[in-house]
């Protein structure tokens, strides 16, 4: 060492130098520096579904006395259990809106915690900043570990919102503090969950995957749980998402389960630094294979190229419809038979089961085609689509190929999901008929899903960084459809949705006027899609 | 303490692959070391082995005296490393990537950033996604550069530059190395070392190749002589150290080695020359040379 050169010192004098987890507050600043925005958005959103929900329950039950029995009466029926409730105690309007969307909450906080855990984590491996952060004085731990302790604020934050939510609804201090401890508790478990798979898979995508599949397993369990009784059965015991409604807010309240969620959350965070503490950065336990060293024949042309870049997410989502379709199926078999105003027009409760699910598929399939079309955009940003406009490919041929695999991976995965739904249903009850009935009747829904891909295709060429509007629409139409019969909306309302146009019960009902209506509009908005690009700029690496 | 790097027998086995098979790098204390070879030669494995991200399979590597495994962090606060492919959060503007990744080392010399900033012409205000490839680079060159470190590792730091600031680099190292840093400086061009570094070392398929100073590995290899004469040149190929000779008219265009340089052109003046262009080995001509010498021996 020269004299010219002072070196540089440790400003955390005291801590060990070569710690595992050095550094980890300046990564903690950096994580929330660059959330921003993120985080409070999704804080703030939870958050604001509390009154939302709240006054769409009481608008729903209020009324009169028949109203609440009524909306109770469905709570409680097995298959909706399946998606909602346990209702436990009294029925009020406020244990009403717990047993109607405190699995939503649930679900929300889980994907936040998901969400942000990859973004910090293998994420930055992925991009390679991890690199230039490991080459400073940064502990082989410090990124795991700054993810983790902002999950841990995000949770508390979020915990804290929503208690302070459910009180100004009237809930009682301790019973909004429970129900804000359950939200924080389940997406502990799930940022643990994604420590983990984020260990595991070389790619962001495959570690959200990963976590992704374990939360539709917690929700399975959780559903099936809720079909063994009344307050859930033992497979609800088997489900993080049933730990935190197992804390019976309103009703007998206990914080105990709750302790089954940190022990878990403890457990799978040490299970993500042994993983980490063992492989080298960048790569996973996973290693992917090589691929093959030239393209196949048949990858010459811009449709060709389309299908080969959505392969892989058509095929995991084929494989999720099938799966997810089997199990729904197979749970038809046990509903049990209550008198339900809103299946009056379905013969038995089965079909209205199937009915509900074929039209959970829709919405399914919606987000696909939001997610591959949001896709094209990411592509166009990184720089990935002018390589393929700088040949011979015109914006209006790479833009219709891109559509059109779409459009076909959205009718084949309602045709998967349906035969699957349909399998499971006619294993569980004995009746061949329901596996031509339900896929017909899941494929009568492709005209939705097409406006739901035609829209983000009309942003994409019309206002491209308005994109996530598409995501809006989406959810807005999944709940008006889903409230609408409960909250009794005007049918102007109810007609904003783009999922009400098709009817879902009786099952595979055809609807001729609705089906043409969907299709011309989604060709509609695609042409103008079209039309949009080929005037825009296009965006360049 | 004499070298800031010593590697020896390094081996990287990635299942059956091997990325390093048994590299030796040694680099001096206060020398620029160009670190030199093809794509996929591994280079950047080397690197990331001696920053402590890859745990390697057998053989020893010291950095600065230490482990680069097990002394990852307190090794970090003496070495700044710039990658070729540089990737920042798209939301944070590049005045603050600059500062995250100069404190995460324990600080930065604020006069030294600032002027570094005003010599590569960087716009610190602006959010990182608008960045052109050349824009990160230079972020990344002025966290490192402007960090009170012993050695800086640069894995080919330029890629993305413009010629301009291509000069500026090279000043900006000149300064480095005069003010007594240790620099690591890894390259696929050789044009781009050979200003800069004291002694290089090339690397193919894992193995150190060539080990020294500029001047003792061009003595191993040839110039290029291309010319355009008056007459067609003669004689040339009764030369000694004349290699691949062809004359087509007017033009001629052969190798020489370099001992024999002088004798050559000499030779050349004879026939009236009209235009002269000779240019050093480039880091193809140096590889090719080696296994030549391998199957020669």
């Amino acid at each position: 060492m020269t004299a010219t050169l002072t070196p540089a010192r440790s400003r955390t004098g005291s801590r060990a130098e070569s710690g595992q987890l050095t550094g980890t507050v300046a990564m903690v600043r950096l994580a929330l520096r660059r959330d921003r925005i993120k985080l409070p958005i999704w804080l703030i959103a939870i958050t604001a579904l509390v009154p939302r929900f709240y006054y769409a329950a009481v608008s729903a039950v209020v009324p009169t006395p028949e109203a609440l029995a009524n909306a109770s009466q469905m709570i409680r029926a097995s298959f909706m259990r399946v998606l909602a409730g346990p209702l436990f105690g009294d029925v009020t309007t406020r244990s009403y809106f717990l047993a109607a969307y405190w699995v939503e909450f649930l679900l929300a906080a889980a994907i936040m915690n998901m969400l942000l855990v990859t973004r910090h984590t293998r994420a930055e491996e992925q991009t390679g900043r991890a690199e230039l952060i490991r080459a400073a004085a940064v502990g082989r731990q410090a990124q795991l570990a700054a993810a983790l302790i902002v999950s841990l604020i995000g949770n508390a934050v979020l915990a804290l919102l929503t208690a302070a939510a459910t009180i100004s609804i009237g809930f009682p201090v301790g019973s909004g503090l429970l129900f804000g401890a359950s939200l924080a508790a389940a997406g502990l478990v799930f940022a643990g969950v994604t420590a983990v798979t984020a260990q595991v898979t070389e790619l962001t995508r495959g570690a959200g995957g990963l976590a992704g599949i374990v939360l539709v397993a917690a929700w399975l369990l959780r559903g099936a749980g809720a079909m063994q009784g009344q307050e859930g059965g033992p497979l609800f015991w088997l489900s993080p998402i049933g730990w935190s409604q197992q804390t019976r807010v309103l009703a007998g309240e206990r914080w105990w389960p709750l302790g089954l969620s940190a022990v878990l959350a403890g457990l799978l965070i040490a299970g993500a630094y042994s993983l980490a503490s063992r492989r080298d950065l960048g790569a996973s336990l996973v290693t992917p294979r090589p691929g093959p060293a030239s393209a196949p024949s048949w990858l010459r042309s811009p449709f060709a190229l389309a299908l080969r870049l959505q392969q892989g997410s058509i095929v995991g989502w084929g494989a999720a419809f099938l799966a997810i379709g089997l199990v729904l199926g197979a749970m038809t078999g046990g509903m049990e038979q209550t008198d339900l105003p809103i299946f009056s027009a379905d013969a038995d409760f089965g079909r209205a089961w199937i009915s509900l699910m074929v039209f959970t598929g829709s919405l399914y399939t919606g987000v696909f085609a939001v997610l591959a079309v949001i896709r094209l955009r990411t592509e166009e940003v990184r720089g990935r689509v002018a390589p393929v406009l700088a040949g011979p490919t015109g914006r209006s041929t790479w833009y219709w190929s891109s559509l059109l695999v779409t459009a076909l991976a959205v009718a084949a995965l309602l045709a998967v999901y349906g035969a699957a739904l349909g399998a499971g249903a006619a294993l569980s009850t004995g009746d061949p008929g329901f596996v031509g009935e339900v896929t017909r009747a899941s494929l009568l829904r492709v005209p939705e899903a097409l406006v739901l891909l035609a829209l983000p295709a009309a942003l994409l060429g019309l206002a491209p960084r308005a994109m996530s509007v598409a995501w809006a629409v989406l959810v807005y139409s999944g709940f008006i459809q889903i409230l609408a019969p409960n909250l009794g909306l005007p049918g102007w309302l109810t007609n904003t949705s783009v999922l009400s146009h098709i009817p879902w019960h009786p099952l595979g009902s055809f609807a001729p006027v609705a089906t043409v209506v969907l299709t011309v509009l989604a060709a509609v908005l695609a042409t103008l899609g079209l039309y949009g690009l080929r005037r825009r700029d296009l965006v360049t690496g | 303490m004499t070298s800031a790097i010593a590697v020896s027998g390094l081996v990287k086995a990635y299942g059956p692959a091997r990325a390093l098979d048994g590299l030796d790098l040694t680099v001096n204390t206060g020398e620029v070391h160009g670190f030199l070879g093809p794509n996929g030669a591994g280079k950047s494995t080397t690197i990331r082995v001696l920053l402590g991200m890859v745990r390697a399979t057998s053989g020893s590597a010291r950095l600065l005296g230490g482990d680069p495994w097990a002394d990852a962090v307190a090794l970090h606060r003496r070495l700044a490393y710039v990658p070729g492919d540089v990737e920042l959060w798209p939301n944070l503007t590049g005045g603050e990537a600059i500062d995250v990744l100069g404190r995460l080392r324990g600080g930065l010399d604020g006069r030294r950033r600032n002027e570094l900033i005003e010599r590569f012409e960087l716009d610190p205000r602006k959010k990182a996604r608008t960045y052109s490839k050349g824009n990160r680079q230079k972020v990344a060159l002025v966290a490192a550069l402007s960090a009170d470190v012993e050695l800086l590792i640069l894995d080919e730091p330029t890629s993305g530059l413009d010629p301009l600031m291509e000069a500026v680099f090279q000043q900006v190292v000149g300064e480095a190395k005069a003010a007594g840093r240790t620099i690591l400086l890894s390259s696929h061009i050789l044009s781009e070392v050979e200003t800069l570094a004291d002694r290089i070392t090339i690397i193919r398929d894992g193995k150190a190749v060539e080990s020294g100073t500029l001047a003792q590995l061009r003595h191993l290899t040839r110039t290029t002589v291309a010319a355009d004469t008056a007459t067609p040149v003669t004689g040339l190929e009764r030369l000694p150290g004349i290699h691949d000779a062809k004359v087509e008219g007017a033009s001629v265009r052969f190798g020489v080695d370099a001992e024999h340089l002088d004798a050559a052109i000499r030779h050349l003046t004879r026939f009236g020359i009209t235009s002269l262009v000779s240019h050093p080995p480039t880091l193809e001509e140096l590889m090719l040379r080696h296994y030549e010498r391998k199957e020669a021996a």
